[in-house]
This record gives structure tokens, C-alpha cells and sequence, in this order.
């Protein structure tokens, strides 16, 4: 089938950058909702993390899907430029990679998986009377 | 090639553990909202992040043992899932994300409200 020089909209390749795009954007805006209800570092990191998200989502990975950025090959063979190549490539893994750590370290915050809890309680609730024969 | 591009790129492997930490780090805080505070979208969060770890651990494992042998022990049906079903999964993993992350913060608003 021939669809000319643009891929068919309905198209998983069609939909798949527009979806990152407006996944990037959402999650942008909703870490920055997110950060008014906390304050100090964690609301740093989580819109640190979601920032380098948003860009890595919204602009790097639909510009790759597009063919504007050529993909870094472990064998050296670049069409177009291979410093370029090599240098998004470093950008991508930096920005996805440190994105996903900042944001999962602010949530992490944010949750309070660092701060120890209250010390549990002993509250024994034995179903058996302490003397109740069980034999 | 310069001295950090050349760091960068050697320790690829590192980065990535640095991506899984984080991810890791983003399914415990999911778990323990969802458990915790019966926030619904900690488990969307939960899921996304299992499915974004699953996937990129199959992306990082993949070309250290696939081969022809494997591929042709899977057949037809298999190959096509293993190229059909890991940007499936990245794709819902970002999405159940972004969607617990969106019904948690409604959550927090209207408790706060």
C-alpha cells in the first residue's frame, strides 16, 4: 500500500509520538500540582525528574520516532553525523535515566518510604485464652 | 572523542541502573500509597512502573541471549510478540504512570479540601 510521504494517522507509528508527547506535557503539569501540596527538596526532585522526563518524552523520543535524530548503532555506521548521533544519544540516556531516578527518589520522598515509622505496637490478640488446653 | 562523552558511553550500563533504581524507587512509594493511604492511583502507579521495569530489563537482557537458535525455537507467533510486546509495554507502563500520578493528585486535593 502506498501512502505517500506520510505514515497512515490511525497508525500505531502515527499515534505513538503524539502520545508521548501529551504523556510528557500531563506528566509535567501534574508534578507541578503534585509540588504544591509538599515543599522542600521533595518537591524539588519530583519537578526536577519530571521536567527531564517531559523533555525526554515530549521532544527527544518523537523527534527518534520521526527519523530527525539517527539512532546510535554500537558498530559505528551513521548515515548522517556521527558526533550528533553519539552526543543525543548520551543526552537521551542522561536525561530518561536521572529523570526516572529524581522522580522516583522525590515520590519516594513524597510517600515517606525514607522516614522511619511510628514503632509498632504490641498488641498481641491471641485467639487462645493463655491457658485454654489445645491438645 | 572527548573524555565525558567517552565516560557516558562506556557506562551505559550504569545509567540504566540508575533509570531501574528509580523506577524501583517509584513502584515501593506507589505500593505504600495504595496500602497505606487507600490511594487508587498508587496502584496504576504500581502497574506502570512493574510494566516499564519489565520491559526495560527484557530491552537491556535481550541481545545477550538472543540468537537464531531461540528464535527459531519460539516460532513465528513468539518472534512477533517479542517485537510486538515491549513498546506495548512501555507504552501502557507511561501511561499508568501519568494516570496514577493524576488520580493521586486528586485524591490529595480533595482530602485537603
Amino acid at each position: 500500500m502506498n501512502y505517500g510521504i506520510f505514515p497512515p494517522l490511525a497508525s500505531i507509528e502515527a499515534v505513538r509520538p503524539v502520545f508521548m508527547i501529551v504523556m510528557g506535557i500531563f506528566l509535567m503539569v501534574i508534578a507541578w500540582r503534585l509540588s504544591k501540596s509538599t515543599h522542600g527538596w521533595t518537591a524539588r526532585m519530583i519537578v526536577a525528574g519530571a521536567l527531564l522526563l517531559g523533555f525526554g518524552y515530549a521532544v527527544m523520543l518523537p523527534l527518534y520516532e520521526a527519523g530527525s535524530i539517527e539512532r546510535f548503532s554500537p558498530r559505528g555506521h551513521y548515515h548522517g553525523s556521527a558526533a550528533s548521533a553519539i552526543a543525543w544519544h548520551s543526552v537521551k540516556l542522561v536525561a530518561m535515566n536521572s529523570g526516572w531516578l529524581l522522580f522516583g527518589l522525590g515520590l519516594a520522598m513524597h510517600a515517606k518510604v525514607f522516614t522511619p515509622t511510628s514503632p509498632r505496637r504490641q498488641t498481641v490478640t491471641s485467639p487462645l485464652a493463655p491457658h485454654e488446653s489445645v491438645a | 572523542m572527548n573524555l565525558l562523552l567517552e565516560v557516558i558511553l562506556k557506562n551505559g550500563l550504569l545509567f540504566d541502573a540508575c533509570g531501574v533504581i528509580g523506577l524501583g524507587l517509584l513502584g515501593l512509594a506507589a505500593v505504600k500509597l495504595a496500602r497505606r493511604y487507600q490511594s487508587w492511583g498508587g496502584t496504576m502507579m504500581a502497574v506502570g512502573a512493574i510494566s516499564l521495569l519489565a520491559a526495560r530489563l527484557y530491552l537491556t537482557v535481550s541481545p545477550h541471549f538472543m540468537n537464531d537458535d531461540v528464535l527459531s525455537a519460539i516460532g513465528p507467533i513468539g518472534i512477533s510478540l517479542t517485537i510486538a510486546l515491549p513498546p506495548l509495554m512501555l507504552t501502557i507502563g507511561l501511561a499508568g504512570i501519568v494516570w496514577g500520578l493524576w488520580g493521586h493528585e486528586r485524591w490529595l486535593n480533595e482530602e485537603t479540601r
